[in-house]
Parts: C-alpha cells; sequence; structure tokens
C-alpha cells in the first residue's frame, strides 16, 4: 500500500466515526478522493498528516471498544483546539457537501490558508450529501423522488 | 420537443435600430413575455430587450444554472444565476440592519429604510418566474374594491368579474394545476363549467396531518366566525392533466424550453427547490411563453440590453424611441449604446425597473405618482417542531394553505392574509437544515449516529408557516433614483424608501396569535424567535416582529380611473403618454394576499388585446408591416 493510499484509508476510518455511516456508504458517494484532497488542499499536508495520525492513535487504542473510542474521539480530536474544527468541518463536508471556513478563532492561531473560505468542491459534493438520506428526502433540487411520492407517510431509516 | 433555431428569426443591434417595430418591450419576463407571445401571434413585429445575459434558451444554460446553484455555497433564491455587474440584481443577503439616518448602498437596491426590505428580483431571460416558487392564487373579488368596500386603500378601474375570464386565460399560459371544488371561496368565482388546466398537485403528508387536526377549528374576528381549513394551493407546475379541460379537448402541458430529454418539462418531481431553480423545468417560467413569441418568426430577443432612457416628443407627448446599452460581458463595462424604435413602447421590466427607468427619464408623471405606493407581501414567518415526523423536505415548497382570513369585514381595521403550509421546513425563517447541521456539530456536539439521529429529530419535525399579510398602497412607500448611485453602466440604481403601517401590523399581530393557536392545537413546539438586532424588525406594542419581504414588487406605476390618481389605466397604458405601457405588478392597485404573478398575467393579456386593437386602427398599421 502506497503512503497515500494508506493516509487515504486513515481517512476513511476517521470519516467513518465521524459520520456514522460505513466505507461503503461514503464511497458511494464517489466523494471520498474528493473530499481527501480538498482536506489536504485547504489546511496543507502537514496538518492534515497530524489529524490523521491522532486519528490512528485512537483507533489503535481503542480496537473494538466503543465506548472507549468516543471519549477518545472527544478528548484526542475534537476537543483539539487544532484538530477539533477540522475534524468538525469534515462532517459538514460529508453531510451537506460544503467547506465552510474555518472559525476565526482558529484562523487566528493557526493562520488562515489561501484556500479556506466556505465553498462546495464539486456539483456532485452537493447532490451526494449525506444530510438528506439520512432525513428520508433528497437533496432539494436533486434526485427529483417522483409525482406525488410526497404524500405518502415519510419511511425514515433507523438509526 | 422544440427545435429553436429553425423557427426563431434572430437581429442584432445594429439592423433592430433601422427597423421600427410595431412593439418594443422592456423586460423578458412574464409580463414581456405574453405582450409578445400575443402581438407576435397577431401577425405584429415585436423587439424584446433584456437586460440580462445570454440566450438563456438551451439546455445546456439552463443546466449551467442548476449546476451554479449546487456549487453555491449560499444557495439564495438568485444563486443559479451569474453575478452580473452591468445589470446587477438585489440579494437577499445585501438587506442589512439600517442605522437611523444611513442609508445602506451597499448592494444593488440602495436602502433608505427606515425598514429595511430583503426582497429580491431576477434579471436574467425569463425574469424572476426563473426563481418564483409558482403560487398560483387569483385575488378575491373584494381585493378589487377595497376603497368602497372596506374603506381602506384604492379601487381598482376594473372588477374581478371582467379579470375572470383573463385568469382562466392566464392559468393555460402558465399551466396552472388544481381543483375547482377546492378554490371557490371568498367570492371566487368561475366561468361555467370551468376547470383547471391540471388537477392539484397532490398534498403532502404534513399537510394532510395538519388538516386532520385543525380542519373545522373557529377563528372570531371582528364579529365574524371563521372555519379553518387547509386546502391545496393551486401552483404553476405540471401535474396530470385534466381531461375534462375546454369542455373536454383537454389541455397539453407545456414542456421545458429546448429540450428532448424525457424527464425534463414533465410532472412536478417534488425536488424541493423551486425557489430558486426547479431542476427539470417542471415549473412554469417565462422562457416557455417567450419561445412560442420567438417562435412566430415575429419576435426578436436582444440580450444583454439595458434601456436606459425613454425618450419623449415634447411637442405630442408621444415616445419617440428608447436608448440602451449593450454589454459585452458580465464584467468589464465595455458596451455599445443605440437606440430602438416602435410605435408602441411596452416597458415590463418589473414594479421596481419600470419605476426606476421612468425616472432615470425624468418623466415621474403628471400626478408625480410614478414609484410610488410601492407594496410588497409582509411575511412573518413562524416555526415549530410537530410531535411526529411528519417528512419534512418533501414534495413542492408549499401543497397547501390557510385561505378563510383571506377577505372579510375586519378588514376595514387590519390586514387580510393567507398561511402557507411549508414542505421545505425552518429553511426561510432560520437556513434550515444547514443551521441545523451546523448547531447539532458546533454547538451540541454530536458526531456519528448520535448526529444522524439528531437531524432526524431537529429536521423532519419543521413546520414553518408563511403568513402573507397585505400591505396597502402608501404614496411614501416608494422608488426614486439618486445620480450619487449608479450602477457600472452609468445608470442609477433605484432607492427604496419603505414602511410598513398599523393596518398591516394590526394583521401581523393577528397572525401571529392565530399561529399560537394553530401550534397549541396540533401539539406542535413554537421556536418562533424575532430578534431587534435582525434586517425588517418593527415595533409594536412593546414587543416586535421581523417582517420579510414576498418579492412581490408592485404599485409603482398603479392602474386607476382618471390620470390624476394613477399612472396607467386599465390597459396599462401610460395617461401621459399615449404610446407607452407600463405593464406587471407595477399597474395593481392593491396586492391583496395573492402572489402577484398571475394577476399580472391576467392583465397582461387584457394589455395585448387593447394594444392589437390600436395598432391595427392606427394609419400606419399595415404600411409598417
Amino acid at each position: 500500500m502506497s503512503g497515500d493510499r494508506a493516509e487515504f484509508e486513515k481517512f476513511l476510518g476517521l470519516s467513518e466515526v465521524l459520520t456514522g455511516f460505513t466505507k461503503f456508504r461514503l464511497q458511494g458517494t464517489g466523494q471520498g478522493a474528493l473530499y481527501f484532497s480538498t482536506l489536504t488542499d485547504v489546511v496543507g499536508q502537514g496538518t492534515a498528516g497530524e489529524l490523521l495520525q491522532a486519528w490512528s492513535g485512537v483507533a489503535a487504542a481503542a480496537g473494538q471498544d466503543e465506548g472507549k473510542l468516543e471519549r477518545l474521539m472527544r478528548s484526542e480530536i475534537l476537543s483539539h483546539e487544532k484538530l477539533g474544527p477540522i475534524a468538525r468541518n469534515l462532517i459538514k463536508l460529508w453531510f451537506v457537501g460544503t467547506w465552510y471556513q474555518l472559525p476565526a478563532a482558529w484562523r487566528e492561531v493557526f493562520g488562515t490558508p489561501e484556500r479556506d473560505r466556505s465553498f462546495v468542491p464539486a456539483a456532485s459534493s452537493y447532490v451526494e450529501g449525506l444530510l438528506w438520506p439520512t432525513i428520508g428526502a433528497n437533496p432539494t433540487g436533486a434526485k427529483g423522488p417522483g409525482y406525488g411520492t410526497w404524500a405518502d407517510p415519510p419511511n425514515i431509516p433507523k438509526v | 420537443m422544440s427545435h429553436l433555431s429553425s423557427r426563431i428569426s434572430r437581429t442584432d443591434h445594429a439592423s433592430a435600430s433601422t427597423q421600427i417595430y410595431d412593439a418594443v418591450i422592456v423586460g423578458s419576463g412574464v409580463a414581456g413575455s405574453i405582450l409578445a407571445n400575443e402581438l407576435g401571434r397577431q401577425g405584429f413585429s415585436v423587439l424584446v430587450l433584456e437586460a440580462g445575459p445570454g440566450n438563456d434558451l438551451s439546455i445546456a444554460e439552463y443546466e449551467a444554472s442548476v449546476e451554479r446553484f449546487y456549487l453555491s455555497a449560499s444557495k439564495d433564491n438568485n444563486s443559479p444565476y451569474a453575478v452580473n455587474r452591468n445589470a446587477p440584481m438585489p440579494r437577499g443577503q445585501e438587506t442589512v440592519k439600517l442605522q437611523p439616518g444611513r442609508p445602506n448602498a451597499d448592494g444593488y437596491i440602495v436602502q433608505n429604510g427606515p425598514l429595511e426590505l430583503d426582497s429580491t428580483y431576477t434579471r436574467v431571460v425569463g425574469g424572476t418566474t426563473r426563481h418564483w416558487e409558482g403560487k398560483a392564487l387569483r385575488l378575491i373579488p373584494e381585493d378589487f374594491e377595497m376603497r368602497t368596500r372596506h374603506g381602506q386603500g384604492l379601487d381598482w378601474p376594473l372588477k374581478y368579474e371582467t379579470l375572470k375570464s383573463y385568469y382562466a386565460k392566464a392559468e393555460a399560459e402558465i399551466g396552472v394545476s388544481a381543483d375547482v371544488e377546492d378554490q371557490g371561496y371568498l367570492g371566487i368565482s368561475f366561468e361555467p363549467g370551468y376547470v383547471y388546466p391540471m388537477r392539484k398537485i397532490p398534498i403532502s403528508y404534513l399537510d394532510q396531518v395538519i388538516g386532520k387536526n385543525l380542519d373545522g377549528a373557529k377563528v372570531e374576528l371582528d364579529g365574524e366566525t371563521f372555519s379553518l381549513v387547509v386546502r391545496s394551493t393551486p401552483q404553476a407546475r405540471n401535474g396530470v392533466p385534466h381531461p375534462g379541460y375546454d369542455n373536454g379537448k383537454g389541455y397539453v402541458a407545456p414542456s421545458a424550453v429546448s429540450t428532448h430529454q424525457d424527464e425534463m418539462g414533465q410532472r412536478c418531481q417534488g425536488n424541493n427547490n423551486c425557489v430558486p431553480i426547479c431542476p427539470v423545468q417542471a415549473k412554469y417560467d417565462a422562457r416557455r411563453t417567450l419561445v412560442k413569441a420567438l417562435e412566430t418568426g415575429r419576435v426578436h430577443l436582444l440580450s444583454q440590453t439595458v434601456v436606459s432612457r425613454v425618450h419623449i416628443d415634447s411637442g405630442n407627448g408621444r415616445v419617440t424611441h428608447i436608448e440602451y446599452k449593450a454589454y459585452k460581458d458580465l464584467h468589464g463595462k465595455e458596451h455599445s449604446a443605440g437606440t430602438v424604435k416602435a410605435r408602441v413602447f411596452i416597458l415590463a421590466a418589473n414594479a421596481v425597473e419600470n419605476a426606476r427607468l421612468m425616472l432615470a427619464s425624468g418623466l415621474p408623471g403628471s400626478s408625480g405618482l410614478v414609484g410610488r405606493n410601492l407594496m410588497d407581501h409582509a411575511y412573518l414567518l413562524t416555526w415549530a417542531l410537530m410531535p411526529e415526523i411528519v417528512g419534512t423536505m418533501r414534495g413542492s415548497q408549499c401543497t397547501s394553505g390557510i385561505e378563510e382570513l383571506r377577505g372579510g369585514a375586519f378588514r376595514r381595521k387590519q390586514a387580510a392574509f393567507r398561511a402557507g403550509i411549508h414542505n421545505d421546513g425552518w429553511g426561510w425563517a432560520t437556513g434550515a437544515p444547514y443551521t441545523d447541521l451546523l448547531a447539532l456539530v458546533d454547538d451540541q456536539n454530536k458526531f456519528g449516529r448520535a448526529l444522524q439521529r439528531g437531524l432526524v429529530d431537529r429536521i423532519s419535525r419543521q413546520l414553518l408557516l408563511d403568513f402573507m399579510v397585505e400591505v396597502l398602497p402608501d404614496p411614501a412607500n416608494r422608488i426614486t433614483v439618486d445620480p450619487d448611485h449608479r450602477d457600472q453602466l452609468g445608470n442609477m440604481r433605484p432607492v427604496l424608501s419603505y414602511r410598513l403601517n398599523d393596518y398591516t401590523l394590526d394583521g401581523v399581530a393577528f397572525a401571529r396569535q392565530l399561529s399560537r393557536r394553530i401550534y397549541q392545537r396540533l401539539g406542535a413546539e413554537d421556536h418562533t424567535t424575532y430578534s431587534p438586532q435582525e434586517p425588517g424588525w418593527v415595533d409594536y406594542q412593546g414587543g416586535g416582529f421581523v417582517i420579510r419581504g414576498g418579492n412581490h414588487w408592485a404599485g409603482t406605476h398603479l392602474m386607476g380611473s382618471s390620470p390624476k390618481n394613477s399612472v396607467v389605466d386599465a390597459n396599462q397604458r401610460s395617461w401621459d403618454y399615449p404610446n407607452l405601457y407600463l405593464a406587471g405588478s407595477g399597474s395593481m392597485p392593491s396586492i391583496g394576499t395573492a402572489n402577484t404573478t398571475l394577476t399580472l398575467a391576467a392583465l397582461c393579456l387584457i394589455s395585448a388585446g387593447h394594444i392589437a386593437k390600436e395598432l391595427r386602427s392606427a394609419p400606419t398599421a399595415a404600411a409598417a408591416r
């Protein structure tokens, strides 16, 4: 496995935990590679590497213990001054296809990467946002469900 | 299936300037397109000047707009349309809280206040119907007689009965889906045997849940008792054609513009995105009518052509020519100026742009009313969480409403309103579902499956009621121009002054109270809050509300019975300049509680008949063709 491929696998592993969707489902959006490159393009390879390294540590330490995984996710990544906002941005990217500009407080401390502004990486990023299937709907303006379907009761998958 | 290129007769600025058209129309929105189509079909030569870019008549251009929407981080109602520095358009996010005495000149419309108004319009081929939602309600008969019946506002120079058959024609032109059985309330009547072109759009599951719990609820107001009912809303989007339409001849639903793809221009697919763009062209936009006009071979279209001045012959008071600036691209200011001539000139650029153009041409009208009496509906948004999952974010954006309080004796004292039930959640009020995601991730520290559960809980129970409250004509509410505020081409930008009076605010307050009762009855959690820090905040009896605009600009060249009380007559003809027409919702002396498009479409059908007659009777009619 090449270095890049290994990093990408880590990225998918982290994304699984952040989103609650399987790698299979995440890859099914067709956005995995694009989001990985979005991450590295915006915050730089060094910072992206720090995040993925922290994730590797969390994953190794937690093993199959879900409670421990959640605790470590919070203590090592989500509450981490530098990595937390980036991890939260990855959640938003997967759910609505938008990279949101990092919080002002982050930018004051860690710099203002040139590409860190709010943007949608590709039209398909919006269309493949995972928020919509989560709520039993389709993205507004895409994947039209068909005439009259809205008259039926909603059928939202149990989580 | 259209074959645009073979049938359309094209022109360019050089040849257009050598011709004398029967009619020059400014604007290719719903008013301009209907007038162009009607006149073209009757054999007249017509030139349509559109300030916006491109032809926008190909599927590739349409899909570029859809993609621009996908790629936009803001997704406001002009997000599908390219930023254009030569024909700028207002955008909701430009509306910010005003400081007293300090206008906001940062957006296209200069806002003078005292109240901010976040309404927009779209300067592209097809106009604001590109982003409209498609509600196609008729006004009710008493809306035409506000002064006589209620002692408020103004009477129209025509009555509902006169407009009735034109409403039916307009419903055919823009393709309305509704059932007559549902729509005959508060005096609305139809021609004998009338059915809408298409059956009603099915009402959403959310509507059904609300109806089950709300139908029959009693409301007392000014001694009258109203019994509420959840009623399907007439919509200009494709549904199932009614076999009984036109005495059994049936109705062929209009297709998308310039497409060969089966899934385009067919029935509404429930994309929940009518505003800002229907991705499958199930919703009417004026390009459908414009294409029919162009296919007559007698209608020319010049886009990227911003009209800058209307010229009058001071001797006979007739318009001699119109001056324009045609720009090369959307960014640079490179342009060429030119003029066009016609026998009749029709301004159909919308209520703001028509007034702006008249005033920029030094033509305030002998009544001084051009630009005054600007109206828009005052929207009060209220939002709640239903006790059960109702499947928010499915269907067209609204499929039902509550109409009972659109009319009644109470209108002597306070404004009427209707309520729209939103299938698209709290988006309009709060920015849902994006803001829900951000709150769950950033503030509630949710991730993984807990985040998924949080999203379902927060979004799938959302209900938003929009209360569309009547606004009366007030001469102080107006569009003006100011040489200090110009766009890149040097055209003066519209300057807006706007306030709301107690008549409207009493209606708003009643609507808020009613919304509380509705939520109590539904067992819904009321999450509505308004902040004085938001634009649109109005103080009211120690509290206040935030009022949002409805993009229903009207009244700036209102019609009336004499040159003293109005700008145009019942045919939308200028009292001052006999070969000039000002068409569109600017002609409406009242807006009641109906979205303006259907009514302005009906008015333009009346005007088209009148203009055709005028053109035929004038001595040069045959020679000019």
